[in-house]
């Protein structure tokens, strides 16, 4: 779904991503692990075309994606951000958040579209004319969930989804992506530096160190305490504290 | 007699449906130990620490049947007698350090004039001052630290200031609120062992304030957790997992675990907890 080869990301002239070559299936939970600064928002903002001064070759679904992103491009992946306190319009009610993917992209039956995503991402249908404001960080972030599947895209860039939430509305959130996934074969991309989301939400891991990739694993070997690296093991040894 | 002493504290604010009681009768009290309190967003462990601080500001209100530190009765101080405590006696860490350092002074700057209010000292025993208390906080190099601006350092590093800064007229009640929240998992352990270490040493009483029952339960010897205001459990540190509220059972539950393999996480059930709002 997803092929990156040889993936080099600058800012401002300096590589902040180095050579970074990773691929995830049709329908795989993929995470991208590291501490600030590993670089591994920025290959998320690279793929979202975000970030534009990169070099290497980023395919989607086998088809080689350039500096800027069409509408096609967005139908089929959005993304969820950190927080949900900043993602999303302070001044427009949940009902415009949702529709106005569908008005962009000329998507009829709005009504019955934005109804069925609050049914799906588990808000009451009470909430449908509230604004940001009135809404917990839960219902925030279910609200950011919605509007990304809006277009019903086949991949999701998660960056951070559940960071700045209580662990008891992070349970919520984790269990709505893994539901949701199931449910619409998604592709799951998360970048985080929690392991235990890692554990519970994805298939696959990589960690990354400074830009560099420092190896890609199944999940099982962070369960078992298997990772290769040094650096993975000590991230997984500081995890456990 | 106690560092601490609380009893039926109170924070109310005024809403458009009336008053609403934030904190609802809050006792305990705090010794020269470190006391966790754990819970959500919203269940006033923060309001707790701001209203020991004196930080609640009208149309807030606190009221409590007692609030003493050492022997000071909090609830008819006035704003005057919390300055003099405020960074002398007591002092709070907050969460994110690029909201709490002032971005336009330097670092050594910054961290002096908590000296300067507080103690009458020459600028250079000031200077030395500061740059023995960045060194207590491991900063290797505190003569070049003592230059930078805050957004010349990492937020692990911010955080030692803002310790740093705490410390400095070595307070006797120290509460750190979310202190590693904003910081990354391999910083955080670092700025718990520097606080910590920081506490045993000077004999420091803490309040740590954090929704992570893990941390919680591995820097401090006693807890509190609450929920709506409330404290629901208390109980030493090492005896968490053994707690028995069902509110702490849910959230220790909902805690996803590094070998997870639960296909769903459990998720509070907040009608069966019964202490609602």
């Amino acid at each position: 779904m997803i092929d990156i080869r040889d993936l080099t990301v600058r800012f401002n002239g300096a590589p902040v991503v180095h050579g970074v070559s990773f691929s995830v299936a049709k329908g795989e939970s993929f995470a991208l692990v590291g501490e600030s600064g590993s670089g591994k928002s920025t290959i998320l903002k690279a793929i979202a075309g975000q970030a534009r001064d990169w070099s290497g070759t980023i395919k989607l679904d086998g088809e080689s994606l350039g500096r800027t992103r069409d509408a096609s491009f967005v139908r089929r992946v959005q993304m969820v951000f950190q927080d949900p306190y900043g993602s999303l319009h302070p001044r427009r009610s949940v009902d415009e958040t949702l529709s106005e993917p569908l008005a962009v992209h000329g998507i009829p039956d709005r009504d019955g579209r934005v109804l069925a995503m609050l049914d799906a991402v588990g808000l009451s249908r009470k909430f449908r004319f509230r604004l940001p404001h009135q809404l917990s960080g839960g219902q925030r972030q279910r609200v950011a969930i919605a509007r990304a599947l809006m277009l019903q895209p086949q991949v999701v860039l998660l960056d951070e989804p559940t960071s700045a939430l209580d662990v008891s509305v992070q349970a919520e959130i984790l269990n709505l992506l893994a539901d949701l996934r199931e449910e619409q074969g998604l592709t799951f991309l998360l970048v985080t530096h929690d392991l235990p989301i890692v554990s519970f939400l994805c298939d696959r891991l990589a960690v990354l160190r400074r830009g560099r990739l420092e190896e890609v694993t199944p999940v099982t070997a962070l369960r078992t305490g298997q990772l290769t690296s040094d650096y993975g093991r000590e991230l997984v040894a500081r995890s456990a504290g | 007699m106690s560092l601490l002493s609380v009893e039926n504290l109170r924070v109310r604010f005024p809403t458009d449906q009336g008053e609403v009681d934030v904190v609802k009768g809050l006792s305990f009290t705090l010794n020269r130990e470190r006391l966790g309190i754990v819970g959500e967003s919203g269940s006033g462990k923060s309001m707790t620490g701001r209203a020991l601080m004196g930080l609640i500001a009208p149309p807030g209100r606190v009221t409590a049947d007692r609030l003493e530190f050492d022997g000071i009765d909090l609830r008819a101080l006035p704003e005057s007698g919390f300055r003099k405590l405020r960074g002398a006696r007591m002092s709070m860490v907050l969460q994110d350090p690029k909201f709490s350092l002032n971005p336009v002074i330097r670092i050594g700057e910054q961290i002096g004039e908590a000296l300067q209010f507080h103690r009458r000292m020459s600028a250079a025993a000031r200077r030395q001052a500061v740059l023995d208390v960045l060194e207590a906080v491991r900063i290797d190099d505190p003569e070049r630290v003592y230059r930078l601006f805050p957004h010349e350092v990492s937020g692990g590093m911010g955080q030692r200031v803002m310790i740093a800064m705490m410390v400095a007229l070595e307070p006797d009640l120290m509460i750190a609120d979310e202190p590693t929240s904003a910081l990354d998992v391999s910083v955080r352990a670092t700025v718990l062992e520097i606080l910590d270490d920081l506490v045993r040493r000077r004999g420091m009483g803490l309040i740590l304030i954090s929704h992570d029952l893990d941390m919680v339960a591995r820097w401090c010897d006693r807890i509190l957790v609450m929920y709506a205001g409330r404290v629901v459990e208390e109980c030493a540190a090492g005896q968490l997992h053994a707690a028995t509220h069902p509110y702490t059972r849910g959230l220790l539950a909902s805690v996803p675990h590094l070998n997870e393999t639960r296909r769903r996480l459990p998720v509070l059930d907040r009608a069966a907890i019964g202490v609602g709002t």
